[in-house]
């Protein structure tokens, strides 16, 4: 609970520097999430020890130290589930989900079907919750607060929507996709966690996918079957997927014109004081990287050769850079990419060597570059929105060489 | 459209043995968070706990009175939890009393 104390006094102090005699409350500013917390003592199905949030829904949170590698083992991706009754069995030679609606050919699609009926793809993607980093913002946006961890990037193979759809047939007026889930809530009335999809949205990339890093979906992960929206955040790629109806018209739903929105202006921005009138749902990724290694705290030996290792991505454009400052971002450095043969919606991982030639704390910094030349901005130059989404601030990490 | 290619690496493979990864219903733990007892606790526990566990009340870190009235009301309007006036109040004051920061607004 030390950290949580720590963060408190951090944001009261960012927040009384800002304010200047104005209400701390107007100002909404932004910095470092809270990082270095520990992992729980239980580890959850098909999981190892993540940071825990709840159980019910399982919330859990994958700590720093993973991201070095391009992809994220199973038994520590992220899991975030909205919904209290998540199915714990499902019985694979069972399982189907359907397409219904304005199609010509009403399609129950097994597990079997979708593994020896259909061209069988493969994409490598960034799953990232578009509310990652929330604890970056103050005063608390209501969510999660979550880390830099509640992403992950893995090895999806799975089925091309889009030929599913063609099998069906869609009829002349459809123009809607409705995907649901199995998850269920408490209440009859508590809305369903569906993700509409217009037509237009669907390219070859999106697939329903039934493994994940050449093994099964973890149950938590959304077995036995889960949508993958390469370069889109993670509350549309709706898990345990029950069914996909093609409709006409969009319905207006919680999750998508509710919960995840954003204010839709030019800067996506608003204060705590007066909300922007106008939302939007959040959807492409912008860019973002997280430095891996070293951890905040972690102690680098004097005149040694170090290595700053993390990851970087985007929306799909791709990455061209990843820059680093040692001197609190007066100078960048670029660091050394990897090949990028895992594709653009895929992380690249980056190293950077240096020798620490001064005792004491040291703050390495990390920026990330994408191919349309856009940059991460420094966390205090991003600006507040109600929900904590798409925090993307340059990466601070505040070690000591002794 | 060349891009995209990359991207998608397409394996053709004949069959798939069915084999899951789990063959039997898999148990989420349960996590004891140390939520703080007090007046007002049994109507968070009878009314919150149905759809989420305490840990998403701790995470939210202190707050103000109209934070809390915002999330329980929120809980209410959009998610449908059947909490009464009476009850609706006596959830704010413990969120408030004990997760409080403090400030009204």
């Amino acid at each position: 609970m030390m950290e949580r104390r720590d963060f408190f006094k951090k944001a009261a102090a960012v927040a009384g520097a800002t304010a200047l005699g104005t209400s701390t409350v107007d100002a909404g500013t932004t910095h470092q999430p809270i990082s270095n917390r520990k992992v729980g003592d239980v580890a959850f199905p098909e999981k190892r020890p993540l940071i825990t949030f709840s159980d019910r829904p399982p919330l859990l949170e994958t700590p720093r130290e993973v991201f070095t590698c391009a992809l994220t083992p199973n038994d520590q991706f992220f899991v975030r589930w909205h919904m209290p009754d998540i199915p714990t069995y499902i019985d694979v030679d069972k399982y189907s989900f359907t397409i219904k609606g304005l199609v010509d050919n009403e399609l129950k699609i097994t597990l079997k079907d979708l593994k020896e009926d259909y061209e069988q793809v493969e994409v490598a993607a960034v799953l990232q919750c578009g509310g990652n980093s929330r604890s970056a913002f103050s005063p608390t946006p209501g969510g999660i607060q979550w880390g830099s961890g509640a992403m992950g990037c893995a090895m999806w193979k799975g089925v091309r929507l889009r030929d599913i759809l063609d099998r069906a047939g869609l009829k002349k007026d459809a123009e809607w996709l409705a995907i649901q889930g199995q998850e269920k809530a408490a209440y009859y009335e508590t809305p369903n966690f569906i993700r509409e999809l217009h037509l237009d949205e669907l390219d070859d990339h999106v697939i329903v996918a039934y493994q994940m890093n050449g093994e099964d979906l973890p149950y938590l992960n959304g077995f036995p079957v889960r949508l993958v929206i390469p370069g889109v955040y993670s509350d549309s790629w709706i898990k345990m997927i029950e069914s996909i109806t093609v409709t006409d018209k969009y319905q207006k739903l919680f999750f998508m014109d509710h919960a995840y929105v954003i204010p839709d202006n030019e800067c996506e921005c608003e204060t705590p004081e007066k909300k922007f009138p106008k939302t939007k749902p959040i959807w492409k990724m912008n860019v973002k990287s997280i430095i891996g290694y070293p951890a905040n705290g972690d102690k680098l030996t004097f005149k040694s050769q170090a290595v700053v290792r993390g990851v970087a991505f985007d929306g799909g454009a791709g990455i061209k850079e990843v820059q680093i400052s040692l001197d609190g971002g007066k100078t960048w450095d670029k660091a050394i990419l990897d090949s990028g043969k895992l594709g653009r919606y895929a992380y690249r991982t980056f190293r950077y060597s240096f020798k620490p030639n001064k005792l004491g704390k040291l703050e390495i910094m990390a920026k990330a570059i994408n191919k349309l030349g856009e940059a991460q901005p420094l966390a205090k130059d991003i600006k507040w929105n109600h929900g904590g989404y798409k925090y993307n601030g340059i990466d601070v990490v505040t070690v000591e060489v002794v | 459209m060349n891009i995209m290619k990359k991207t998608i690496l397409v394996a053709l493979i004949a069959a798939t043995p069915m084999m899951a990864q789990v063959k039997e219903k898999i148990e989420v733990p349960y996590i004891s968070f140390p939520i703080k007892m007090g007046k007002g606790f049994d109507t968070v526990q009878a009314n919150c706990l149905m759809c989420h566990s305490f840990g998403y009340i701790l995470n939210q870190g202190r707050q103000s009175k109209k934070f809390w009235e915002g999330k329980v009301d929120k809980m209410i309007v959009h998610f449908k939890a059947p909490i009464t006036d009476k009850d609706r109040k006596i959830i704010v004051d413990y969120l408030f009393k004990h997760y409080g920061n403090g400030k009204e607004q």
